[in-house]
């Protein structure tokens, strides 16, 4: 197979931001995700949880709280703003100010014609959504104390809110609040403090829900305004709840990663007396549970631990299937590393400044699994600071060296590294089509940049000495509306492969600067691809683990890709969870592809046969224990390496060593903030 | 007369006090016949109810001569302490006043002061772009300059502080702050009992079938600065040693 030199990076820093709030679109199957650094995230929860769409963060956002109206996306924070943003350019489409100080919460009406927003001074402020703008219709009732939480009935002429010490019943249509529902506080050095209504819930039978700060889950007859019902289920606070949609079930999440189940069931067989029970309690997080939401057949949640957790709930979903297998997304679904193969350096994408390194070397030689004596540290090179309050939102380094480029929503960078990388100045005078970009790459020859822009157009400029001239925009068909994500130029310049989160794969001959074909369509979104230096196959990697590869100049499928196609591929191949988000090729053998996802990395040998169903997949241990002629006949094509965990990018450099950029999920847990204190017998 | 609370020194000795006030006592008596004295006179004959109690066996044995004349004086003297005092104390306010408005002064002409400083370099700054303007025409001058400017700069810029703008920290962000402010306090403040990712890892790994040392075992970012110092003079000590043998 081949034996690699490994260069074991572990000075990535990556630290994720912590989840903030999460709102699920049942008509899209779309979660939107909000973080704490202002990014947002889009998943598409129908193509195996894929991590669509990244809007990069803004200092000052602070979002609080999201909300779907319909597929519009609209966000309010504490800097006082509701933000309405456009999910085609990924970036925020206006921000109106609502004069109410800070924002805590959003919410919209079943209907989709009012937006209730509840702010710091006490006001809860309706919105009208009009088609292009929301605008401002009235205040409801004044209130002495900040607004927590909001919930609008089904109807749509009643709004619970959730303050300090109490919940409000307010009246939609005339603005009054109608009833005072008071919340205990929490029993000894707690009674001092306020109680907060972190979250509420009104369901269409006129029952409230409301979670606190002192750890209770209570349900109140909205139409009485009396307690029915507390559940004390932590001792620190309960910070989101959410309900599905039949109201039939419903969840809270605690400051101690616990996320516990009620269900509206009878007691007893006869179905007249129903009540709230708890059912189930879930702890897959270590720190506290900030946002939730429930769907049909999951409940997915999210909080300071930057782990988002998708939990399916047995009684909706097969058992022991590939449906209820618990999901965990803890890194991006895109790479942050980009690697320059020639020169050794590694660019790495942090959201406020961009480092690179160059790599460090070795002579020895040792003996396989042995690390060698390094002769050279790995050296940081340069540290970059963006410049503005937008976060990058993307970047990218020449295979050469020499140039460095990276884009936020306003503005757009490049850079030309001098004397072996240490010195570097900025290009001015960038030509006026090279607007802010979502996905950048480098030709191999580091002549050429291609900025992927709006409406899946990728501008196209030349770049030398010391300047940047445009070449030409690469247009799709018309009618593609949606962001490019995945950018690859093939070695000898000619070719360059574009996808969309629309699922569509162009191909552009890049002398003519016009596009060439157009892959057919697959359900799934591609996930990784790369163009094949010497053959010129483009290889697609999905997001549901299909691999395809096509060839551009016979304009169809290859003859491996349709022998793997008509196989199937292996079913523990399909059923890993973390999306493949790098190809690369090895330029020794130009059989070989090497693919990456957070827990293994793979080499796929195409002249080897293809692993059967009753195959092993994970079979590089058996096969190094048995004799050298018996291994031809158990090997399969798909050579899989777990040994380096957690894998943010696996590369391969001119001089045929292995790049492996490890970010250990444990180095990230010791860096978050603090948990809560749990006293655990025999400790 | 005597009048009341109005004497608030107590030095008068008790005996004259009580002298004046049987004095008055039996002038009254005798003007007004068996007219009331104020109820001032009598609270305090109360008080002294025992010092009168005494007086009666010292009255039997007739009246102290006190002249009129004396008894005036007296009440002069006690008046033109009272008023003494209250100047006193008038003066002693006019001090403390001044005293507060120098200091006021003091500080605003301070304050002034550093927007002087700071006047002084944005002028040595614009003196200096204008240098880089006239570079190539005036070299010699611009060195004048330059050394000039530069004198300047150490002299206001000693020591380990810089000159930058503020940002404005508009009502929006001080808001903001307040606002997470208060989450931060509600979640981690006093009384949130928690404790640190470190802690709850070790708690972990101690229940956890496999026991392995800490994750934080040896506290890596101690004296980074130092480090990175160290790092620097060892570099240039290389460089040194290399530049004589090349």
């Amino acid at each position: 197979m081949g034996e690699f030199k490994v260069h074991r990076v572990r000075f990535f820093d990556y630290m994720p931001s912590a989840i903030r709030a999460m709102v699920f679109s049942t008509r899209t199957e779309r979660l939107a995700l909000a973080r704490a650094d202002g990014a947002l995230e889009i998943f598409n929860f129908s193509d195996n949880y894929f991590q669509e769409k990244v809007l990069p963060g803004h200092d000052g956002r602070a979002v609080e709280a999201l909300c779907w109206v319909g597929p519009r996306l609209f966000s309010a924070g504490l800097n006082g703003e509701i933000t309405e943003y456009d999910l085609e350019n990924l970036r925020p489409r206006y921000t109106v100010e609502a004069y109410g100080g800070p924002i805590w919460t959003i919410s919209v009406n079943s209907q989709g014609t009012l937006l209730a927003v509840g702010c710091e001074d006490g006001t809860v402020k309706m919105f009208e959504v009009l088609k292009e703008r929301i605008q401002f219709q009235r205040n409801l009732d004044r209130q002495k104390g900040r607004i927590i939480s909001l919930s609008w009935h089904p109807s749509g002429t009643l709004i619970a809110a959730g303050m300090m010490d109490m919940i409000r019943i307010f009246d939609a249509e005339t603005g009054r609040a109608t009833h005072r529902l008071l919340v205990d506080r929490g029993a000894g050095a707690s009674k001092s403090k306020e109680v907060v209504v972190w979250s509420i819930a009104f369901l269409s039978d006129h029952t409230i829900i409301s979670s606190d700060s002192a750890g209770k889950v209570q349900i109140w007859d909205g139409l009485n305004g009396t307690l029915i019902r507390t559940h004390l289920i932590t001792k620190w606070d309960v910070l989101a709840l959410s309900v599905s949609q039949d109201e039939s079930s419903l969840v809270a999440g605690t400051s101690e990663g616990t996320v516990v189940q009620f269900q509206f069931i009878s007691s007893t067989v006869d179905r007249l007396d129903k009540d709230w029970v708890r059912t189930r309690t879930f702890k897959n997080h270590s720190h506290d549970v900030r946002a939730l939401a429930h769907t049909e057949t999951a409940v997915v949640s999210g909080g300071m631990d930057t782990q988002l957790v998708v939990r399916p709930l047995l009684d909706k979903v097969e058992k022991n299937t590939r449906e209820s297998a618990m999901r965990k997304v803890s890194f991006p679904h895109r790479s942050l590393v980009c690697c320059a193969k020639k020169a050794g350096l590694l660019l790495f994408q942090f959201p406020d400044h961009l480092e690179l390194w160059r790599l460090g070397e070795s002579d020895g030689y040792g003996k396989l699994g042995g690390s060698l004596p390094v002769k050279r540290g790995p050296e940081k090179l340069i540290q970059l600071k963006r410049k503005g309050e937008d976060h990058i939102c993307c970047s990218a380094l020449s295979p050469c060296g020499g140039w460095l480029a990276y884009s936020t929503v306003t503005s757009f960078r490049l850079y030309r590294l001098q004397n072996g990388s240490i010195s570097i100045c900025k290009v001015s005078k960038l030509p006026k089509d090279l607007l802010p970009a979502h996905q950048l790459c480098f030709s191999t020859n580091s002549s050429k940049l291609f900025a992927s822009s709006s409406n899946s157009s990728v501008v196209v400029v030349a770049l030398n000495e010391l300047e940047c001239k445009y070449l030409g925009t690469l247009k799709a068909k018309y009618g593609c509306r949606q962001p490019v994500h995945q950018l690859s130029a093939s070695d000898n310049g000619k070719w360059l492969a574009t996808a969309n989160t629309d699922c569509e794969v162009h191909v552009y001959n890049l002398d003519k600067l016009k596009l060439h074909c157009t892959v057919p369509v697959y359900g799934s979104c591609p996930t990784a691809m790369a163009i094949h230096p010497t053959t010129s196959n483009l290889v697609v990697v999905h997001a549901d683990q299909q691999i395809f590869e096509y060839s551009l100049v016979k304009k169809e499928y290859t003859e491996w890709s349709r022998r793997l196609q008509k196989q199937g591929l292996h079913s523990m191949w399909l059923e890993r969870d973390t999306p493949i988000t790098h190809v690369t090729f090895n330029p020794k053998n130009p059989a070989h592809i090497i693919v990456h996802d957070m827990f293994m990395f793979c080499i796929i040998d195409k002249s080897l046969p293809l692993p059967e169903a009753k195959n092993v997949l994970y079979n590089q241990m058996a096969l190094r224990s048995l004799p050298e002629p018996d291994r031809v006949l158990h090997s399969h094509g798909f050579k899989i390496c777990k040994d380096f965990q957690h894998l943010l990018c696996v590369s391969l450099l001119e001089d045929h060593s292995l790049v492996v950029v490890e970010r250990p999920l444990l180095d990230i847990v010791s860096q978050l903030p603090a948990p809560v204190r749990q006293k655990k017998f025999a400790t | 007369m005597q009048g009341g609370g109005r004497v608030r020194s107590r030095s008068l000795s008790v005996t004259m006090r009580r002298s004046a006030m049987t004095l008055q006592n039996n002038m009254a008596k005798n003007q007004r016949g068996e007219a009331a004295p104020s109820s001032r006179m009598t609270g305090r004959e109360r008080q002294m109810g025992g010092f009168s109690l005494l007086l009666e066996s010292s009255d039997d044995e007739g009246p102290e001569e006190v002249t009129f004349e004396d008894s005036k004086a007296d009440a002069r003297r006690s008046m033109k302490r009272a008023l003494d005092t209250a100047r006193r104390e008038k003066e002693l306010l006019k001090e403390k006043r001044r005293k507060r408005q120098e200091l006021f002064q003091e500080q605003k002409k301070r304050k002034l002061l550093s927007a002087e400083v700071l006047e002084e370099i944005d002028s040595t700054k614009q003196e200096q772009s204008h240098v880089k303007a006239e570079e190539e025409a005036e070299p010699e001058e611009v060195e004048g300059r330059k050394r000039n400017w530069k004198q300047n700069a150490a002299r206001n810029l000693k020591g380990n502080y810089t000159v930058t703008t503020v940002k404005q920290s508009t009502l929006a962000s001080s808001q903001l702050k307040a606002a997470e402010d208060f989450l931060h306090s509600r979640m981690y403040g006093p009384g949130s009992r928690r404790t640190t990712s470190n802690e709850m890892l070790s708690l972990e790994n101690k229940m956890g079938k496999n026991k392995s040392a800490a994750v934080q075992f040896v506290k890596k970012n101690w004296a980074c600065q130092k480090k990175a110092k160290a790092e620097k003079l060892k570099k240039t000590w290389i460089h040194m040693q290399q530049i004589p043998s090349s």
